[in-house]
């Protein structure tokens, strides 16, 4: 029992290093970790399986019994885990957090500005405060809505330094089209158009806007 | 923005997750190293040989916890093996409180929690060896008869050399024995590999059954409690101390993965706040609480959570007053 147990918890760290799960939870530099230690946990599985068989038909003492309703819930755990695949608001996430601070992030080097990703733009902004120097500047990015209490929704990305619990959100406002109605939050969009300064700080004013599906690595270092 | 119940809850499922599949690697890898410790089980006559004096024995045994990684919870098991090996107090007592942070795993799992903070990779080592120090000079206030639980002292009175152990204090093992069977004395072959693999298989799932709770536990509280809440009390800096505390005390999460948890709430506290969770999970916590029980009697473990929550907080408070 135990031995399916430990199995099951391998299943969990090798399963989601597959199915992309990691790319949506952690940052990229754990990946390899939660995949080896699946391997080392498989491992212990079979060799406890195979010890296991040898002591087959032992009278169950209190602490066995004790053991195999731990392996039971600790199963039962790992099963839930794997049937049910984390499916969060990115948006609904942002909104608890502070604001980024990833002022002592700096650019290591500069992209030109259609190839700068919303990520991009934002710490270029932070070295670089003066919005004047960019506008006009032609902008491709992507993101998600994150709607603002004390305005209309951004378009947002999250920085994980670790895993999800960390993320803090940094958005770019956007000046939606008149007359349309606001895209919903936690849609995914991809947005071309230009850089322009309204009330001395920068917006993207679309040209055009195409919901995208959440791309497979959301998630930005 | 409200979002609804459902929606937090997804988000609050995919945060489980992330702090699950980020802490179970460091579990496991303390896990192991444990089980290996344990086939090279310590025991013999050096344990009587540690050095008994009031800070050099806690230092020394703080050191320990380099030789023999393990989180809090697989420190206990080991730390009863000094005490009953005999080895001084004080430095069973210096490895059981910092050897959780004093060891290359946790140093490892806290810079890579915290790769931006480099003055917490010093000041969380330094800090457990302060608060080891500082409960190993007060735990020596109580006599071993009032501070370890009876069957514990027994068999440690087993292993002391006669000249320490007054005849009467010792019940068993001279002529002239209680009407109690004396307990065996600790023979301690080497165990077999397959054992070395079902003690280390059944650790790693009740530790793990532990670190789901205080997942889920974390996760909860950071997609339900509302921001303001939390930053409100953050950004006080005695108050911040204390919430953090006590947060250490109910999360009750392994040393090797509580920085990560602590990422979670890095942004929106004190520098104070920060390091005192840092530094109360290891030492005392709910989940320890039945563990420790296994050394100490009551006035003990009490005067352990006392002592343990008054420094952490004078050290966090003068790391606020230092960084803020």
């Amino acid at each position: 029992m135990r031995g399916v147990a430990l199995a099951l918890w391998a299943v969990v760290l090798r399963q989601s290093s597959v199915d992309g799960r990691l790319d949506l939870l952690l940052r990229a530099a754990f990946h390899p970790l939660v995949s080896a230690a699946g391997g080392v946990l498989l491992i212990l599985a079979v060799a406890q399986v195979l010890a296991g068989l040898r002591s087959w038909g032992d009278e169950p003492d209190r602490a066995s019994r004790q053991d195999r309703r731990l392996s039971a819930a600790t199963a039962a755990i790992a099963a839930l885990v794997i049937a049910l695949p984390p499916n969060p608001s990115f948006a609904d996430l942002a909104s608890q957090r502070p604001a980024d601070d990833t002022a002592s992030e700096t650019l290591s080097f500069v992209l030109p500005p259609a190839q700068r990703s919303l990520t991009d733009w934002v710490r270029m902004l932070r070295s670089q405060p003066d919005p004047q120097l960019f506008d006009g500047d032609p902008v491709r990015i992507s993101g998600f809505v994150l709607p603002k209490p004390d305005g209309p929704p951004q378009l947002a990305r999250l920085l994980v330094r670790c895993c999800l619990a960390d993320a803090t959100p940094v958005g770019l406002p956007v000046r939606w089209p008149a007359g349309d109605s606001l895209p919903r939050a936690d849609q995914w969009l991809a947005i071309e158009g230009r850089m322009a300064v309204e009330d001395r700080r920068l917006v993207v004013v679309p040209e055009r806007i195409q919901p995208i599906p959440r791309p497979a690595r959301p998630l930005e270092p | 923005m409200e979002f609804n119940v459902l929606t937090r809850l997804n988000t609050a499922w995919a945060l489980f997750q992330g702090l699950l599949l980020e802490a179970l690697p460091f579990l496991l890898i303390g896990v192991l190293i444990a089980s290996l410790a344990r086939w090279f089980s310590p025991g013999g006559a050096w344990l009587r040989r540690l050095p008994a004096h009031p800070v050099a024995g806690p230092l020394t045994g703080a050191a320990l916890g380099f030789a023999l990684p393990a989180c809090e919870c697989g420190n206990v098991p080991v730390a009863r093996r000094l005490l009953v090996g005999g080895a001084p107090v004080g430095t069973a007592l210096g490895f059981l409180f910092a050897a959780p942070v004093l060891n290359p795993i946790v140093i490892a799992s806290t810079w890579a929690a915290f790769p931006d903070q480099p003055w917490l990779l010093l000041a969380r080592p330094l800090g457990a060896v302060l608060v080891a120090l500082g409960l190993a000079l007060l735990l020596r206030l109580l006599p071993e008869a009032d501070l370890l639980r009876t069957d514990l002292l027994e068999e440690r009175r087993l292993n002391q050399p006669l000249a320490s152990v007054s005849l009467l204090e010792r019940r068993a093992g001279v002529i002239g024995l209680s009407e109690d069977a004396p307990p065996s004395l600790p023979s301690q072959p080497a165990p077999t590999w397959r054992e070395v693999l079902q003690h280390g298989g059944r650790e790693f799932l009740n530790l793990a059954l532990l670190l789901v709770a205080g997942c889920a536990l974390a996760a909860l509280v950071q997609a339900l409690l509302p921001r303001q809440w939390l930053l409100a009390v953050g950004s006080a800096p005695t108050l911040s101390v204390v919430a953090l505390m006590l947060l250490s005390l109910v999360l009750s999460v392994c040393s090797s993965v509580d920085a990560f948890l602590a990422l979670g709430f890095a942004a929106q506290i004190t520098p104070g706040a920060l390091l005192a969770f840092l530094l109360l999970g290891p030492v005392i916590d709910i989940k320890l609480v039945g563990l420790l029980g296994m050394l100490f009697r009551g006035k003990g473990l009490l005067l352990t959570a006392a002592g343990a929550g008054l420094l952490v907080l004078l050290i966090g408070q003068w790391v606020n007053l230092w960084r803020l």
